[in-house]
């Protein structure tokens, strides 16, 4: 158990050093990229630029320009933006975090509850019309771009319909803490989650009909069925459990992902300012510290999270351990 | 500054968007051309006093989509920092906070009067003001201004070579930052209470250089480093007391703040001014026009406009600025490196159709030379419009001339060949761009459009090493003067291949226009009249060179919450937040 | 279990039946019907625009006017109110030949840049998420039935794919090919080769689908068939294509499609970033992104690619659905 702990705990820091010396190289590949003439301000004179190129040590060799920043990334943690230059990035992650763990969190236990619901009704009800509208209605939710779905939920409820008694209770867009103000928070939230609830609503219940209709004609379903259950109790207790396993693979990857920054399209249009809306900073301004920073945060949730999968495969499926 | 604005777009994992990058102030313009809606006409307070007025208090709260970098004054080139600051600090000289045309003036603001120049405007000497104190209480001192000037270089200002490089001194500053002293350019005399400068050259521009930001004066014992979030003390009547790049900014009332110069320096109406970072520019919209918030930064989307007039057209406030549109042309790569290319250009773009892109006559106006209405040597002239030429130059742009473009476009014999055009990936250049490369296609060129990543293509153009044969940049004046738009873009000393920080675009380096601009400067230091004169001689000259096309001039339209009362804007800020009434 | 032990002895061929099967499907036959639709109109998107709208959609005139009942209307309308800022495009006129959808910021036909759009966005989102399946299931069923340092390496790899900011690489991307093309060996790739975003999105879509399959890879290795072929000495090869392949092929066809919606919207992304489709061509992608800036005035710019979007994706799922159904011998030997 120990030895598989540090093995994944080898592999975890190889993934990050490929993933950061990744970035990095593209950062500096990218012809414009130099930050030098950014942080030196318009119209710098060519003395100025010499003198900030020095003092940031953009005149370094790159594998040193490199190992100095991970050193003030992971050892030091006093790594600054190069954008604002009294901005340290490792608090501001730090900071950020709750922001997008309370945004994610809720919005994955909407898209849970509700691709659950929309998977196991669509399949008992396979072909039938309920089905194929529920089944539609996971598509339309797939094609709208979350970026232009805030928006619009912007339009119709701070904007247009603001005033109406259907939307007044909207707070303006932000972020209140939950330990502060409990149903602040929830007030701000619950449009945000909905809106990235969906296009995941429409995926895993689309992914988990097709499981749950493929699984119903297993053995194991068939013996449940002889049995005497009724359809929908064979699909909820037997079913179920086995056709997770693509869910929970792209729940791990996409709560990983988010987790770590992904949400920011959403974080952005609600003013919500968490990993993702740092991430975004950064990738506009491409900030090279910022960058940084966000990318290994993430990494570290998307290894944290096969990691985690892995595991739950054991315990939904028992086949896949004696394979081990 | 070339301002933020956000779009986006909404895939899984790719975005989009436009963002930050070095800046530039503001410069608004008279109020003949502003279409501001308060009954009254603002006013600064009487004597500058706000004490004992009904409308004294209250907070007046500010949005903006991002942080404004860092919070030092002397490093600091971005807008949206620059126009808080100007109620927080204070230099020798400051822009008079005047109504008009008269806020493109220098007053003395810590110095007791604005000295006239000496030794052929070589020599100036302050006499700096008694009892004007910092925020933390300590009285401003000869040893505060001398030690201001040297941390401009100590901390490598971004205008450390344009704008002081003049300073005698600066040259071994500017090599050596650490241990500069500006010896024999910067002197100081305590028992005197006199500050004298010594420049290398004549300089008309110096009070205007002086009045910048970057030269406000900060206690002696500031350190020598780029502060970060941490402001140092100022002496305006407010300071910063918390800022956070990635949520807000705080200030309060400065507690030893007493009015010296009504147009300097007047009191301000609300005790707290806060900044809130974080909402997207149509999140703020809404915000404002809900009450959420008293003013919004940003500028307004383009799809906001129709219901900005419909609905809170009272609350809106359209101001001329000193800001430009223009395409500049690599005058060193094909075709553009031939003058009958650019002028053709010139002939052919459709400035009425990028003033629809920027929102219309009423957001912008059509531009055909290089100085912008209201500065000194603009005179109206466009010899590049349907039925004119160089000898039959008309006053303004009615119509492209595409015939006339093609026949320019033949002679050179480029047909044919690929152009790129590079664009920053914002909304209003990308729309620009597409336009545009439909008439290099109607020209007969092998047209690209390149929308990049906005925090780069600023710096991208610059660098030769690029190879960029046309884009598409925008202009803020840092002060209202008309170098700002000749001899900053198009000077000889601002060539330097190879460089992100060539702010010569199209790498033109002309000496009969030099010859000129250096003339102009120089007749300016002692008659203005005549100056302008000689700056509109070299803007004539810069539009027949052609290494731009210019484009449009455009306007500030500024939203503010239905409260806020006394609106009041001066030419190089935007509003000025100490002047408006939340009460 | 008579698909899963291999059957020497077949009177039809597996994907003749297979498609005799779906053709007796009416959902399918009806999705195939409707794609094939999608891929006609947007074949004759020239025709179109040129003989019904009488409009060039790639050319920008803000100054243009359509007749509309008879009057001589301006395309980009200005607006009347006292501040007299910004014009506005205009709305759908629901008359073929004066935008009919309406128009965009630069004043062109949205209907026909719709149909122009649907050749660009069906070519890259079938290619890209063909190519991003195909990946997947090598990658995952390799990962899975492999294991040890195969599924190490390969699930790492994925993880780093997973976790990279692909919106860096694009910009980087997009400056690199500015001037010149992207240099690969001895061949070239300009910015406005489809072949870029398509690559780049297979690739971004590879762990989101390689993940699943190598996790029923993982159960069914230690399935009774699976057990069973190997103790027969059945090669690993012979088990992999004939056991585990068509057991994972539920999970791929309901991902393929899944994958194309996604692709479609990201496709707009890359292109904003001149990588892609390039102005002034059009894509369903391209045009959503136009329809962001009109938010507030012209919903109808946004959503018209949206359900153009969603009509596709929704004929290839039940599409996906007959192929599965035709595909799996007990479901359809059942229900035969």
């Amino acid at each position: 158990m120990a030895r598989a702990l540090l093995a994944r705990l080898g592999q975890t820091v190889l993934v990050l050093f490929g993933i950061s010396v990744l970035v990095f190289l593209v950062f500096f590949a990218t012809p414009g990229a130099d930050p030098t003439a950014r942080i030196a301000g318009r119209n710098a004179s060519p003395e100025t630029m010499a003198a900030v190129r020095h003092a940031y040590g953009f005149d370094r060799p790159l594998p040193v320009q490199y190992l100095r920043l991970m050193d003030s990334l992971f050892v030091t943690r006093d790594l600054a933006s190069f954008v604002d230059h009294g901005e340290k990035v490792v608090p501001e992650v730090m900071q950020a975090a709750p922001v997008t763990l309370s945004l994610v969190g809720g919005a994955a236990v909407v898209w849970i509850v509700a691709s659950i619901a929309m998977g196991t009704v669509a399949a008992a009800t396979r072909g039938s019309v309920l089905d194929r509208s529920l089944m539609m209605l996971g598509l339309v939710g797939i094609s709208m771009p979350v970026f232009w779905l805030g928006e619009v939920a912007n339009l119709v409820t701070q904007s247009r319909y603001h005033d109406t008694w259907l939307f007044s209770w909207v707070p303006g867009l932000g972020y209140v803490k939950l330990h502060e103000d409990p149903l602040g928070w929830f007030r701000h939230l619950v449009i945000p989650w909905c809106v990235l609830a969906v296009l995941f609503i429409g995926i895993y219940g689309r992914v988990l009909r097709a499981d749950l209709v493929a699984a119903s004609g297993e053995d194991f379903m068939r013996t449940a069925r002889a049995k005497g259950l009724t359809e929908t109790r064979v699909l909820l207790r037997h079913g179920l459990r086995t056709s997770l396993v693509t869910f929970v693979s792209l729940f791990g990857l996409d709560f990983a992902q988010l987790v770590g920054g992904g949400a920011l399209l959403t974080e952005v249009v609600f003013g919500l300012q968490g990993v993702g809306r740092l991430t975004y900073q950064g990738l506009i301004n491409l900030d090279l510290p910022l960058i940084m920073a966000t990318v290994m945060y993430s990494a570290i949730f998307v290894v944290l999270a096969n990691a985690v999968v892995d595991l739950v495969y054991l315990v939904l499926d028992p086949r896949v351990r004696d394979g081990r | 500054m070339r301002r933020r604005c956000l779009r986006s777009l909404g895939a899984l994992l790719l975005l989009s968007a436009a963002a930050t990058a070095p800046s530039v102030n503001v410069v608004q313009a008279p109020s003949a051309d502003s279409d501001t809606s308060t009954d009254l006409p603002p006013v600064i307070a009487p004597g500058g006093q706000t004490i004992g007025s009904p409308h004294r208090g209250g907070t007046l709260r500010l949005t903006a989509d991002a942080g404004a970098g860092t919070a030092d004054p002397q490093i600091n080139y971005n807008s949206e920092m620059i126009s808080l600051q100007v109620v927080v600090y204070d230099g020798l000289t400051a822009f008079a906070k005047r109504p008009g045309e008269a806020s493109n003036q220098p007053v003395a603001d810590l110095a007791e009067a604005l000295p006239p120049p000496e030794d052929g405007g070589l020599t100036y000497v302050f006499h700096l003001r008694r009892g004007v104190r910092f925020s933390d209480g300590r009285e401003v001192g000869v040893q505060d201004v001398v030690a201001s000037f040297r941390r401009i270089f100590k901390v490598n200002s971004p205008t450390a070579g344009g704008f002081y490089g003049g300073i005698v001194g600066a040259d071994a500053c500017l090599k050596d930052g650490l241990h500069c002293t500006l010896a024999g350019g910067v002197v100081g005399d305590e028992a005197a209470r006199t500050v004298t400068f010594h420049l290398t050259h004549p300089d008309a521009e110096f009070f205007d250089k002086l009045s910048f930001p970057h030269a406000y004066v900060l206690p002696a014992d500031t350190p020598a480093r780029d502060l970060g979030n941490d402001a140092p003390p100022g002496t305006g009547p407010y300071r910063i007391t918390s800022y956070d790049p990635n949520h807000g900014l705080t200030t309060e009332r400065n507690p030893f703040f007493k009015v010296w110069s009504p147009e300097a320096q007047p009191d301000g109406y609300p005790d707290h001014i806060t900044y809130s970072f974080g909402l997207t520019d149509e999140a703020e919209v809404t915000a404002t026009e809900n009450g959420d918030f008293d003013y919004m930064y940003d500028n307004v989307p383009l799809d906001r406009y129709g219901e900005l007039g419909d609905r809170f057209a009272d609350q809106v406030h359209i101001n001329r600025v000193f800001g430009t549109y223009y395409l500049p042309m690599n005058v060193n790569l094909p075709p553009f490196n031939d003058i009958r290319v650019r002028q053709a250009i010139n002939y052919a773009v459709n400035r009425r159709a990028m003033q629809t892109f920027y929102g219309g006559p009423a957001a912008a106006s059509v531009l055909c030379q290089n100085v912008p209405v209201g500065l000194p040597g603009y005179e109206p002239y466009c010899p590049y419009t349907k039925g004119a030429d160089f000898d039959h130059p008309a006053t303004e742009w009615k119509a492209p001339d595409l015939a006339r473009a093609k026949r320019l476009v033949a002679e050179s014999g480029t047909r044919g060949m690929h152009v790129t055009l590079v664009v920053p990936n914002r909304a209003v250049e990308v729309a620009m761009g597409t336009y545009l490369q439909n008439m290099l296609r109607e020209l007969g060129y092998d047209a690209d459009v390149k929308p990049i990543a906005f925090a780069i293509q600023f710096t991208y153009i610059q660098n030769t090493n690029n190879k960029v044969q046309i884009s598409i940049n925008d202009w803020y004046a840092d002060y209202p003067e008309p170098s700002d738009f000749l001899t900053a873009l198009y000077g000889c000393e601002n060539f330097h291949p190879g460089s992100d920080s060539s702010i010569d675009i199209s790498g033109l380096c002309d000496h009969p226009f030099e010859d000129l601009v250096h003339r102009a400067a120089l007749v300016s230091v002692t008659d203005k009249a005549a100056g302008a004169k000689l700056w509109a001689q070299a803007d004539r000259l810069l539009v027949r060179e052609a290494p731009d096309a210019p484009l449009i001039q455009f306007k500030k339209i500024e939203l503010v919450s239905k409260r806020v009362g006394n609106f009041y804007t001066v030419n190089l800020y935007h509003m000025l937040f100490s002047q408006g009434w939340v009460r | 279990m008579s698909a899963a032990l291999p059957v020497p002895v077949r009177v039809q061929g597996p994907w003749e039946a297979a498609l005799r099967a779906l053709l007796r499907i009416p959902s399918a036959v009806a999705s195939l019907a409707v794609l094939l639709l999608l891929v006609l109109l947007s074949l004759s998107a020239p025709f179109y625009a040129h003989d019904v709208a009488h409009t060039d959609p790639f050319e920008s005139d803000v100054a243009a006017t359509v007749t509309l009942h008879g009057e001589e209307v301006p395309v980009m309308q200005p607006n009347h109110n006292r501040l007299h800022l910004g014009l506005t495009p205009i709305g759908p006129t629901w008359h073929a030949d004066a935008d009919l959808l309406g128009a965009d910021s630069q004043g062109r036909d949205v209907a026909a840049r719709l149909l122009y759009g649907g050749r660009n966005s069906l070519l890259i989102s079938a290619a890209a998420s063909v190519l991003c399946i195909v990946l997947a299931a090598l990658v995952g069923i390799c990962a899975g039935f492999f294991g040890g340092i195969v599924d190490v390496v390969l699930s790492r790899l994925m993880d780093i794919m997973w976790a990279i900011p692909v919106y860096l690489f694009a910009i980087s991307l997009s400056i690199v090919t500015v001037s010149q093309g992207l240099q690969l060996g001895p061949f070239t790739i300009r910015s406005d080769n489809l072949l870029l975003p398509i690559a780049i999105i297979a690739l971004v879509y590879v762990p989101y689908a390689a993940r699943p399959i190598r996790g029923r890879v993982l159960s069914l290795r230690q399935a009774e068939f699976v057990l069973a072929a190997r103790c027969l000495g059945v090669p690993r090869a012979r088990i992999l294509l004939r056991d585990i392949l068509p057991n994972v092929s539920t999970t791929l066809i309901v991902l393929a499609p899944l994958v194309m919606a996604l692709a479609l919207l990201a496709e707009s992304a890359l292109s904003f970033l001149s990588i892609g489709v390039q102005a002034p061509a059009a894509s369903w992608g391209t045009i959503i992104e136009d329809g962001q800036g009109l938010i507030y005035t012209r919903p109808a710019v946004a959503i018209a690619p949206g359900l153009a979007i969603v009509v596709t994706v929704l004929a290839l799922n039940v599409l996906g659905d007959g192929l599965r159904d035709a595909l799996d011998v007990r479901e359809t030997g059942r229900r035969g």
